[in-house]
Order: structure tokens, then sequence, then C-alpha cells
């Protein structure tokens, strides 16, 4: 080849090369590792394992377990898990138990010293947001039309429909929270446009018409009592639900329906439930095995895991340096957090066996002298990775036991509650629930209690006893005006330890600093400045 | 595609218009411009006769057609260079040669700098650029290539580690960006390597150390966006030119060879508790737990850290022929860190070859270099079992199963023993790793003084990380994991092809020279990121070189493609060296974007006005070089993960299941998405002096910049409902950074000869940053918490707040007592110091910036004879550190675990029970001057060769008034169990044949 027609040839080539340059001008690359709304639900197993993700909310904290690729941010994923701070905010600020660590946003809850900056506090308000923000996506993506326009069988178009309504259920469920401890909150539903412009806020009590309105529209697409699988909600899980927002009604609306509370209770009573023969048995690693639990939150040592949720309960319920044993309950370590103030341990009476069973006295001291130190106030490992059968969970770091988020005693204090708060219903068959209870706990009759010692005051005590350190105590302080105030102290309520009033407005959580600055329509709740 | 259209057009238009020549007889001349004293050729010089022109190409070569016949001038004027005037004669129809040596003058004007798509002489750059060259280079055990520049650039802040080839970040005048990369783009030989992640991936340390820094020429860095705006994406942070070694210089072959051996020791540990004041403090605290207590008195970190050896052998053949040169290297370099178990080792093959062809029109360069690192790691946690692990205790125990002592009760709160971590378990990568390109100019035959330039790159990586933990280790049997393995073997693959014309008018078509640019470039790359994880293994045996059964086993794997397409054009105008402007632009599409927002301009405009070139100053005071510069660009950011844009839906792994009856679901997530995320912009403007005197013997520059990021990506809070999760990735935020820099260096002793010569540079800089607004649309203060400390789960000890530094540290004021000693627990308000009890965070507020003030560095060199001696100094002023070493092992607490953990010495002086990690008494100054190195070297002839003996220390010594180990501690300047800081000793030889 001569230099000429060399040279005309490499012209022409680079000629060439910036023609075929220029043509590609578009950089769009598609992902190829994850699926995009427009292909997922090609798989009709998508919506099982939407549904899914919206239960799994209330038990891990990311799409990697124990932790990683978190749902939400701006707190320690482990932290952020949704029964770990719903238990911190309905069990620390009361009588019944504080947190020896000094981890940024415990211990205003420990005094019950609310500020809206509160790190748990921010991350439970997100944790119920996204609960809302997942179920509204799913109803967004399963419209009747929507499915035509996919092709969706008729039979997988029914189990849908039964899906929408447990999807529903949970966000009721996490609009009760929400309204329970904030008080007024944005109400957003899949007719709200995502992105658009921020949700307005809405009053308590209508959030409250809200949810009971929604309960009673699914009750019936609910499957029956018994006829879901373990872990799915039922009606008796809606009716447990209503009971307890009427339960609560005078203190979300001004007006009481304890007749409601009454016929709800009734309804979740007749589900066919029975107490299980031992109390410690809805605690322990097979308790997915109880007759007594409405529902539950799974957790599995191999399947499900987080830093949160029994994981947390369990370790952080035992000490390391007090001489327990962790292998009594189960897993390899304890953390020596979680222990419990003198107020409820006093409550006890001699004699209650079962309900007092796991306490562990040796090397503690009963007043809870030093907030910090686990030794000061009682260790109560209530919740184990032991089996009913004396075998171990699956895991050491990891527990198998499940959330009792709703079980069949609590249906019965409400009854009664409302029985003796003027709701109509039966003395008598109240009378009988509570004695139910407390003879389980006694071993037989001897705890029994009279007609006459059946007290408004009186069931308080004995939720206390029965649901202790299963995240109602502060509802119901709230409901019984006991939480704010002076009337009722305990150790280092409002930072000191004999105990100090709380200021009313406490009764409720700051919306927190972070919501204020993002949502120009919030107003936070009174009394609190900052 | 229309744009490209355009530029061509424009281009043809120039060319065109440019050969107007007259009908009268004229003549040719030709030849070649070269420096007197070295007899290289010099290019850009400027060649004039009569109203007719030229500059002279890369090989010296200029051709004047055209010429009007007869006698005449010609006329050589190069910056830094005597101008030349040579009596010509030319003849009708013919090519007179006429070959032109230039005297320097000022040689630091004329030195040639790389820019991007081009290069010109310093004297006439109009942005902010340094460059630094071999002799200027950082010397002795040099693992990463950007070490060679530490504290040798004014605003150009180089973080390493001391690991041995550890993970080093170069941050230019500062950081212009919170959640996309901060890092410069780095460019090797005109080829971008991993656009916007920090030049590429690693199974090791650093994905630069696969580059042999004995293989580079010159490191250039762009420091002001005028002159990184034409690399567009990812400029923002400046852009870092590396030019690699090329065969160029005396024509036939040559043969070099180096070699040194070094030695690097621990210059300072952190500070525990020895045997008896750590039994003294568990007998004073916890006397229940002394009986736990053995007799030893073990320093812990004495097993861990050793002397660290190393190695390291340069062969290079470079050959050089009228035509065509070459340059082949080999290097190999092992060096051994001060802890145990650190090692880096790289194996490196380099190729320059260029070739020109069909009479100098087409020029061929093609460069490969290769190289395969092995890295191996001190198992994590060495240094923090080192730290707890109790002095008392003995380090072997005949009856365990390992043979190491452990604390009895395997409690989940007891330390592990730091030797028996080290010795068995294993952590190690291996990186492959090939960047080669072509790049081919072209003079169009067709088209005169057109250039074609094509560049076809590859940067191809491989990498294994090997992690594995035997069943027996402590620290696995106190967790109830029996031993585990991991492998991780990413992969990535980027292309890239560009094509540019550039056009240099001829002289006499206008007054001044003008030069113009335009191009195209696409570059793709493919990343896979296989992993591999299992615990609970069957067996030990295979270590990483298999893969047991095991009771768990989760393999995954992530695949991700990103493109960018760009078109781009410069002009360059020089009116006689005394008025000069650039304009550039740039377009930039990237697939990090969604539809809508995937391309962004980014313009530059520069000026500069060599006052020194004015009649009214020539000569003025021995002046040689006065300018003023200005400019002004905008530049963009993409430098994000792939697909951020883009709305999907994730699996869970399988442990973050749900179940439904006896089934365990795999969940699936919406994602919550910005669709319309797009490029985060900075604009920058500089304002630059430059001067010399006495023919440049003393010359230096005054820069003053301030850069405005806007549209910055935060993942931000959203108002609760409004979106799938409680944060959104969206442009929302700005910031802003002003600066001034300050460089200076003088020949001292201007020595002649081997007469004693001695030069000095100085730099110093100081940056400024001010976070302006994270949400403007949101009501109130606002603040985004980050970096957890260790101890204290869920704390974030930094905070990124509108007014404050970023980073800047979040804490509470500490109160005192009467002794001056910190009071546990209790802090002053920040309004109206009461005293609080306990941190809350309305009580916090940002503390000083981990961002030194001003940062200084000097370089001094002296030659007398054979010898050469130099150090290099460098000070930091103002930075902050966050000792978290002492707020977590500085309190009594730490005793009290299921084994006592061994306590910060810190203790002593505070007296804290439990950590008070909020507290300001943990952010110290870290101001420190240290002596990077000192380097002693004789050059001497020996058996008629060439030979040089060097001796070097590297970290010589600091001064700081810093507690913990190290005031340099990482980028964030969170101080938690550092890779100690060595001195390193390093003696070498080479030679030439």
């Amino acid at each position: 080849m001569n230099i000429r027609s060399s040279k005309a040839l490499f012209a022409v080539a680079a000629s060439l090369l910036v023609v075929a340059a220029a043509a590609c001008t578009d950089p769009t690359v598609a992902p190829k590792s994850t699926v995009t709304p427009a292909n997922v639900f090609t798989d009709q197993n998508s919506y099982q394992q939407f549904l899914a993700r919206v239960y799994s909310g209330l038990a891990v904290t990311g799409q990697q377990g124990a932790a990683g690729n978190a749902d939400i941010s701006g707190i320690d994923e482990g932290f952020s898990q949704y029964m770990r701070l719903y238990w911190e905010l309905e069990e620390l600020p009361t009588d019944e138990a504080a947190i020896a660590w000094n981890d940024i946003g415990i211990p205003e809850l420990n005094a019950g010293q609310f500020t809206s900056t509160g790190t748990m506090i921010k991350a439970m308000y997100y944790r119920i947001f996204f609960q809302v923000g997942m179920a509204n996506e799913f109803l967004r993506e399963t419209t009747d039309a929507l499915l035509d326009s996919r092709g969706v069988g008729s039979a997988l178009k029914a189990t849908i429909h039964t899906y929408r309504a447990e999807a529903r259920f949970l966000r009721a469920l996490s609009y009760w929270h929400g309204l329970d401890l904030f008080g007024n909150i944005p109400l957003v539903t899949e007719n709200d446009p995502l992105g658009a412009t921020p949700p307005r806020q809405v009053a308590r009590d209508s959030v409250y018409r809200y949810v009971v309105s929604e309960l009673n529209d699914i009750m019936t697409q609910l499957p029956a009592p018994g006829g879901a699988a373990y872990g799915r909600a039922t009606a008796a899980a809606a009716h447990m639900l209503l009971a307890k927002l009427y339960l609560n009604a005078a203190v979300y609306t001004g007006t009481a329906h304890y007749d409601l509370a009454r016929t709800e209770a009734e309804a979740v009573i007749a589900s066919g439930y029975s107490l299980a023969a031992r109390y410690r048995n809805n605690f322990l690693a097979d308790n997915n095995t109880s007759p007594e639990i409405i529902f539950a939150i799974p957790f599995d040592g191999g399947h499900t895991q987080s830093w949160g949720g029994m994981t947390f309960l369990i370790h952080a319920t035992c000490g390391w340096n007090d001489g327990y044993n962790p292998n009594d309950i189960g897993v390899n370590g304890c953390w020596g957090g979680i222990h419990m103030r003198q107020q409820a341990y006093l409550n006890y009476e001699a004699g209650d066996t079962a309900r007092t069973s796991f306490f562990y006295l040796t090397n503690h001291t009963i007043p809870m002298t030093d907030m910090w130190d686990f030794k000061t106030g009682i260790a109560a490992p209530k919740f184990s990775n032991r089996t009913s059968t004396g075998g171990t969970g699956s895991d050491l770091g990891f527990p198998d036991t499940d959330w009792p988020m709703f079980r069949l005693a609590d249906a019965y204090l409400i009854y009664a509650e409302a029985v003796v708060r003027g709701g109509g219903g039966s003395r008598a068959t109240a009378l009988g629930y509570i004695n139910l209870i407390r003879a389980r706990s006694y071993g037989g009759t001897a705890g029994d209690i009279t007609d006459g010692e059946m007290t408004e005051r009186f069931i308080l005590d004995e939720r206390g006893r029965e649901l202790l350190w299963e995240a109602t105590r502060r509802t119901d302080l709230v409901r019984y005006g006991l939480f704010t105030g002076g009337d009722y102290l305990w150790d280092w309520k409002g930072g000191t330890f004999a105990g100090a009033p709380l200021d009313a407005h406490f009764a409720l959580y700051p919306i927190p600093a972070d919501e204020l600055i993002t949502n120009p329509n919030m107003t936070q709740n009174t009394g609190y400045t900052n | 595609m229309r744009r490209l259209r355009f530029i061509i057009g424009v281009l043809l238009a120039v060319l065109w218009v440019a050969p107007l020549s007259a009908q009268q007889p004229t003549g040719t001349i030709r030849g070649r411009v070269v420096d007197d004293a070295t007899q290289q050729p010099l290019a850009r010089a400027t060649v004039t006769i009569a109203s007719r022109g030229a500059v002279s190409q890369a090989d010296g070569r200029y051709v004047v057609t055209g010429v009007p016949v007869g006698p005449g001038f010609l006329r050589v004027r190069m910056l830094g260079y005597a101008p030349v005037t040579q009596p010509v004669t030319i003849v009708a129809g013919q090519a007179v040669v006429a070959d032109v040596a230039m005297t320097s003058q000022a040689i630091s004007l004329a030195e040639v700098v790389v820019t991007g798509y081009g290069e010109q002489t310093a004297g006439t750059i109009t942005g902010a650029v340094a460059q630094l060259s071999m002799d200027e280079f950082n010397p002795g055990r040099i693992v990463s290539p950007e070490q060679l520049i530490q504290g040798k650039a004014a605003g150009v802040q180089v973080v390493d580690n001391s690991e041995p080839g550890g993970g080093v970040s170069i941050r230019i005048r500062g950081t212009t960006s919170v959640n996309a990369s901060v890092d410069p783009l780095y460019v090797i030989d005109g080829m971008p390597v991993s656009t916007g992640q920090g030049g590429g991936l690693s199974a090791g340390r650093n994905p630069m150390n696969f580059l042999n820094p004995n293989d580079i020429q010159s490191i250039t860095v762009l420091k002001d966006a005028s002159a990184a705006s034409i690399y567009g994406s990812n400029a923002a942070n400046g852009v870092v030119l590396i030019t690699t070694r090329s065969g160029a210089g005396r024509h036939g072959t040559q043969v070099e060879y180096g070699s040194s051996f070094s030695a690097m020791t621990i210059t300072r540990l952190p500070e525990v508790l020895d045997a008896s004041q750590y039994r003294t403090a568990v007998g004073a605290r916890y006397p229940n737990l002394l009986s736990m207590l053995s007799n030893a008195n073990t320093d812990w970190f004495s097993y861990i850290d050793r002397t660290g050896y190393g190695q390291e052998h340069n062969l290079s053949v470079t050959n050089s022929s009228e035509n065509a040169f070459y340059r082949l290297s080999l290097g190999y370099l092992t060096q051994d860190g001060v802890l145990r178990g650190t090692t880096t080792e790289r194996l490196s093959l380099g190729l320059n070859y260029d070739q020109r062809l069909f009479d100098n029109a087409l020029g061929l360069k093609f460069n490969l270099r290769g190289s395969r690192a092995n890295d191996r790691f001190t198992p994590g946690g060495a240094i923090t079992n080192a730290f707890q692990m109790g002095p008392t205790q003995p380090v072997y125990d005949s009856t365990s199963v390992t043979g190491y002592y452990n604390w009895p009760g395997n409690s989940l709160t007891s330390p592990d023993n730091p030797l028996e971590l080290v010795d068995l378990a294993d952590d190690q990568g291996t990186t492959w790793r090939s960047v080669g390109n072509l790049q081919a100019n072209y003079l169009l035959p067709f088209l005169s003084s057109v250039r074609l330039n094509v560049n076809l790159g590859y940067d191809v990586a491989l990498t294994e990380r090997l992690q594995f933990s035997p069943s027996t280790l402590h620290g696995q049997t106190k967790n109830a994991n029996f031993g585990n393995f991991t492998r991780n073997a990413q992969s990535q693959t980027t292309g890239v092809f560009e094509t540019y014309l550039n056009y240099a008018a001829p002289l006499g078509v206008m007054p001044g020279t003008i030069d113009l640019t335009g191009g195209y470039s696409y570059s793709q790359s493919h990343s896979e990121y296989p992993n591999f994880y299992e615990n609970t293994l069957s067996s030990d045996l295979l270590r990483i070189f298999g893969i047991p059964n095991a009771g768990t086993v989760v393999p995954s794997l992530y695949v991700s493609d990103a493109k960018v397409i760009s078109f781009f054009g410069r002009v360059n105008y020089n009116y006689n060296d005394r008025y000069i402007a650039a304009f550039s632009i740039r377009r930039d599409g990237s697939s990090r974007f969604g539809a809508g927002n995937q391309w962004g301009n980014f313009p530059a405009l520069s000026f500069a006005w060599r006052l020194s070139q004015e009649p009214f100053l020539r000569g003025v005071g021995g002046l040689s070089d006065l300018k003023l510069r200005a400019s002004w660009a905008r530049t963009g950011n993409q430098g994000i993960p792939d697909y951020l844009w883009s709305p999907t839906y994730t699996y869970s792994n399988p442990y973050a299941q749900y179940q439904f009856g006896d089934q365990w679901v795999t969940t699936i997530r919406p994602g919550a998405v910005d669709p319309n995320i797009k490029w985060e912009a900075t604009a920058s403007t500089n304002l630059g002096l430059d001067f010399g005197f006495s023919n440049q013997r003393f010359s230096g520059s005054i820069d003053w910049y301030t850069k405005k990021t806007t549209d910055m990506l935060f993942d931000v809070t959203v108002a609760a409902g409004s979106a799938l999760t409680n944060h959104l990735w969206t442009n929302i935020g700005s910031m802003k950074n002003t600066g001034l820099e300050l460089m200076l260096s003088a020949r001292l002793i201007d020595g002649h000869g081997r007469d004693l010569a001695w030069t000095a540079d100085f730099t110093a800089s100081t940056n400024s940053n001010e976070l302006l607004t994270i949400n403007p649309r949101a009501v109130g203060a606002q603040q985004i918490l980050e970096t957890t400390v260790a101890g204290g789960v869920g704390t974030f000890i930094q905070v990124i707040q509108p007014g404050a530094p970023v980073h800047s540290f979040f804490v509470c004021r500490q109160a005192y007592g009467s002794d001056g000693r910190p009071l546990e627990g209790q802090y002053l308000s920040l309004v109206g110091d009461t005293v609080l009890t306990g941190c809350s965070n309305s009580e916090r507020r940002p503390y000083h910036s981990p961002q030194p003030k001003w940062q200084l560095g000097h370089t001094s060199r002296f030659t007398w004879h054979g010898f050469d001696l130099s150090f290099t100094l460098r000070a930091y002023l103002g930075n902050y550190v966050y000792n978290n070493v002492a707020s977590n092992y500085g309190v009594y607490q730490e005793l009290n675990r299921g084994a006592p953990y061994n306590l910060s010495t810190s203790v002593l002086e505070t007296g804290f029970t439990a950590p008070q990690y909020l507290s300001d008494y943990y952010v110290e100054s870290a101001s420190f001057l240290r002596v990077d190195n000192i380097a002693l070297g004789y050059a001497f002839n020996y058996a008629g060769r060439p030979w040089r003996a060097y001796l070097t220390v590297q970290n010589a010594f600091t001064i700081t008034g810093y507690s913990g180990v190290d005031p340099t501690a990482g980028v964030n300047n969170v101080d938690y169990n550092l890779y100690p800081r060595a001195r390193t000793f390093t003696g070498g030889l080479s030679v030439r044949y």
C-alpha cells in the first residue's frame, strides 16, 4: 500500500468515525438488577410479595435482614424498627420501664420530657407514615381497573380483594398509633397523589372517625377468625382494634364509647380464642402455637431478623453484669438495657406466680435509684427465645419469638373496663373474665377478687400486671388521667428519682421538628415550644 | 447531533476563509526549533517572516508557505526564551531550510502544561493550574500516585492514611458536594478513569494504586473551573491529569534500573492503661470483677505491631528514533505495614509507544498499563481488641482450642485476643487492572491546519476480595457465629471513544493566534458486583481457598451500567502573548439522570492580561512575568449512584422475609424516588495574579476563588405522607466555598554547574466553606445529622446545617469544675450558661469544622556537586478532630463488661464513668506541623555509568497538640482506631545504561 492511498483511506476512516460518533446521542440506560413499576406485576407473585411488605414493616427495618437497605432514614436502622419504637414510646415514660443507655433520644423518654427533636419520637412518626405509604401504594396498584388491564384472572382477583382489606387494616392500625401518640396528623390515602403539595393536618377526632369507618368497612372482607394463615389479620384483629379505639374514644374525641368498646370486645371473645394454659406461653419462641393470640408480628431467627422487635425485647431485658445467664432465655448475650421501675414491681401481690416467674432480683435493688444503672430496678426478661418445651429458638442472636400484639386476655380486660365504666354488659361476666386471668397466674382461686373489688382503678392495676411490657401502658395511664399531673408518681417521672408531676401537654408526643420544617401545614401540639 | 453539525460548520467556515493568498511569487521556509542547551524540540514557538507565520509543532518543526521572494528576517518568539531574529533569503518556488536554536530565559514560562484535550505553555495559561513533574514529586516509599503531590500544590489537599497504599483522597479547593462525589476526575494520558467513582474499582486500598508512580512524568491539577470545565462531568471537583513517561529523549536505547529498600516503624500508639493502672481501676470501680484478672503484664499492641519492610524495583527500556519512540517499564513493589497482616504488593507493566507517519501528518500514541495488586489486610477489629484486651491477661493458653488465651465465659461483651485474630483470620484482595488507549492525531490533507484527533481507550478492572474467619475464633464463638467466608469479585469495564478536530489558524489571518477545538466523547461502563457470603462453616481447613458446606449461604449479584455522551468546543485566542482569552463549552448527557434531565451545559470563560508584555512594563524592576487572570465557569457533578431517578421495587433478602402461615414470603418494596433529579452545578469565579522576577528566579501566584454549588443532591426529609418513605434524594441545597491560594518559588541560591544551589517553594491556602441552604422551601431551622460515633449506637457527631461549614461537629457545651476538669453529664445551655444535666439535641450546636483553616507547605531543595538534599514541610492550622477513642474508651463503665475492657488514659483526666459522646471536650484542636520527608541523594559515575544513591525519611516528625494518634484523622476527622502513622526510612540506588 502506497502512502497516498493509505492516506486517503485514513482520511475516509477518520470521517466515518466522526459520523459514527455523532449517531450515538442517547445516554439512557435502564436498570437491570432491580424491577420497575413497569414490569413488576407481570409476575403475579408480586401481589402477595407486596402485601407481605406492608406487613413486614411491623417487623423488619429494611430489605436486608437484620439491617441494610433501610426503609427510613435519620436514625440508626436498628433503632428504627416499628415495634421497638412503639414499645419505647408506650413503656419508657411510664411506671413500668426505663432503659439504662445514654443513647441520644432515650433519656427524654425515660423522664417523660419529650422534645420535638427527639430521635425516637421522630422515627416512630415516620415509621407510621412509612406503613401508611406502603399500604396506599399497594391499594393504588391493585385497583380493579389496573388488575383487569394486566389480565389478572378472577381467582387471583378475589384473593387480591382480601389483600386490599388487609392492607387497609394495617393502615388503620398505624393511623391508630399515629392519632394515639401524636394527635392531629396528616391523613393521606390512596387517593392522594405522591410528591404533590404537603398533606394537610387533620384533627385527631377526624382521624379517629376515618379509622373507625375503615375498620367497619373492611370487616366483612377480612378473613373470618381462624380463616387466615398465621401472621395475617382476620376480622377478630379488626374487632380488637375497634375495641381499643372505642375504649379510648373519650381521649381521642371527648366523647366516650364504652358501649361500643364492649360490643367489639364481645365480638373478639366470641371468635374462638382461648387463654393459653400457661401465661408464659404467650411470650416464648413457639408462641405461634398459643391459642390466645389474635394478631401477632412473626419474627424468626432464620427468616425475619432485625435489631428491633423481639431481638431488642429479649436481649435488652437481661443484664450482662448481674450474673444472669443469657442461655436461660435462649440468647447469646444480654444488653442490660430495659429495667423495671419499683412501682410496677410493687403492683404485684404474693401468689401472683406465673406473672412474676421471670423477675430477676439477684444483684438488683428494687428502687431504680440510678436510671443509668441496670442493676437498680429489677430485671424482668418476660420474653424469651426458649420454647414451651424447653428447647431453644433457631438462632441465638435473632429470636423466633413473635410479638403478641393482640391477645384474648386484653380483650377480657377491655370488656371488664367497658362494663365498669358504664358501657353496659354484665358485671358478673366481667368479674368472671378477670378471675380467669388471675387464676392462671395464681394457679387457682387464691387471687380471685370480688365484685366490690372490681373498680376502675383495679382494672388499670390488673392491666399493668397482666400486660406488663406489652406496649399499652402509656395509653392506659393517659385514659385514666394518671400519665400527666402529680396524682401518680413513679421513679424518675419528670426527671427526678422521687418523681415530679408532668405537665398535661406531655399526654401527647410533639410533632417532630423535621415534620414542622418540611410541612408548613402542620401546627405543633399545644404546650410544646420547640 | 444538530449541535455537532453546528460545531463542524463553524470550523469549516473558518478554514475556507483562511488561505487567501496573494498572487505574487512566493517561496517556502521550513525548519526545526530547538532549545539551545538541551537540543530538545520546542513546540508552540511563533515563527514569522514578513506577514506570514506559523507555529512550531510538537517535534519542533514549522513550515511557512507563501512567503514573498527576497531577503527578509525570520523572527522566532516563544515565551520563556530570548527572541531570535535571523536573516534569510526566500527563493521563488523553493523551500529554504532554517533551523533555530533558542536560549531559555525564564524556562518555567515555557513549560508545556497538559490541559484538557490539549497542551499549553505555562505562560499563556488563563486558568488556575498547578503542574508538578518528576523532580518536584515527593520522594521515598510512594505506593499511591496521589502521594507524589501531597503538600506540593496550594489548594490541593491529599488525605492519606498510614496503611501502605492506603486509601488516598484528593480535595481540590474544599469540598463542593455533600452527597455526590467529592473526588476529582482522574485522566491518565487522555483517558478518563471511572468518572465520579474516585478512580475506579479495587479490592485493595486505593483504586489508583494500579498506576506505578515511577511511570509518571507529571501531574497537572486543574483547580479552577475554567480549566476543568472542558471535562464537564465531575469537573466540579477539579481534574487531575496524569501524564506517564514516554520515550522522548536522545536517540538510541537506554536502560534504567532502580531499586530501594525501606523500613516503617510506628510513631505513636493509642494510650491505654498499663497492667497496674488497669488493676487499680477495676479494684476501685468494680471490685467484684477483680477475681477475673490474671497476673500477666501484656502490652497487646506490641504483639500486633512490627517494623514493616519493603522493597521496590523498577526497570525501564526506552528507545527513541527519528519517527518513533517507546518506553517499556516493569515494576515490582512490596511493602509491609506496621501492623501484622498488612501487606501491599504490586507488579506493574507499562508501555508507551509513539509513532509518527506520513511525514509527521499522522501521530499515533499508544499507552498501555497493566498491574496486579495484592493487598493483605490486618483483620478488622485487631486495633479495637488490642485496645480493649486486659493488660493483666496472658497471650497464650495451651488449653484453649486455638492455643491463644481468651477471657473465660465466652461473653458477648468480652474483647478478643487480637493476636489470635491476626494469626488465624484472613483478609486479602487481588486487583487486576489495565488501562490503555490509542491516540491518533492526523493533519487532514484536504483541510490545512486541521488536525483530527481520535482517542480510543479502555479500563478493565477485575477484583477479588476474600475474607475468612475460622469457627474457633473467640470473636466467632461469642457471637454464636461459627466461622464465615466472604468473596466479593467485582468487575468493571469502561470503554471511551473520543474524537475532536483542532484547527490552528495560520498566522497573519488576524492579529494574534487562534485555535479552535470541537469534539465528541462517548464513554460507557459496565459493572458487576457479585457477592458470596456464608457462615457456620462445616470446616475451617479450606480457609480462603474453597467454599465449604455451610449453615447459611447468601449469594447476590448486582449489575449496573452507565453512559456519558458529550459534545465540546473551545476557542483559544492569544494576542502577542499579551491578551489571552479562552472560551469553552461542554454539553454532557448522563445515564445517571432520567429523561428530560440528562443533559447539562457547562460553559467557561477566561482571560489573561500579561502586563509584563506591555511596553510600559517591559524590563521594569527585573519583572519577567506579570499576568492577571480572571475566569468564570460552570461545572457539573454526576458522581452519584446509577438509577437514582428510576422508580424500582427491591426484593428482600432471605433475612427480611415475612411469615404467612408456614410459608416465608420474600417481600418487595417500592422505592421512593424523585424522577427529576439532575446535575449538581458549581459556578466558580477565579481571580489570579502570576508574577516573576529576574527571569523567573523568583516567581509566584496568588489566586482568589469563590465557588457556589447549587442543586446539591440531598437526601432530605420530606413531609410525612408525601412520598413512599421519609426521605428523598433531590436537588435542593446550595453551598459556597471561598478561598485564597499563594504559591511562591525561588531559586534562592542560583548555583551554576556544581556550585551550591537552593530552591524553595512555599504554598499556602485557605478555604472557607459554608452551607447556604438545605431545603429553601422548608420553614425553620434545618439540619442533617451524620457520622455515627463508635460506641453510641445511633449517635451522630457531625451536622450539615445552613450557615455552618459542612460536617461541623455537633456537640453540647461541656461544663467544667473549679479544678478545670470536665463534669460528667453536665453541660452549659446554649443561652444563659445554665448548667444542664445531659445533652439533648436542642442544646447542641455546630462547633468547629474538620477542615483546616490554613494549609501550608514548604519544600527546599539543595544541590552541591553530586549531592542533593530536600525536605518537605506541611502544616495545617485550625483543623479539629473528634477523639472518638477517648470518648468511647475513656470511661470507667467500659470495665463493667462481660470482661473488663481496657481504657484510654483519657479516663485519668476526665474520671468519667458513663460515655459523654456529645461533649465538646472531645473535639480537639489538631493543628500540626509535619516534616513529610527529608531526602539526601548523591549522583556519581561508576564504571562509566551514571548512578544515584539516596536515603529518605518520610513522616520524620510531627508537632501537634492533639492527644490522639494522628491529627490527620481521615476525611471526616473522627479519630477512631486509626491505622497507626508510620515513619518510613528508604534507601535506594539507580543506574542508567
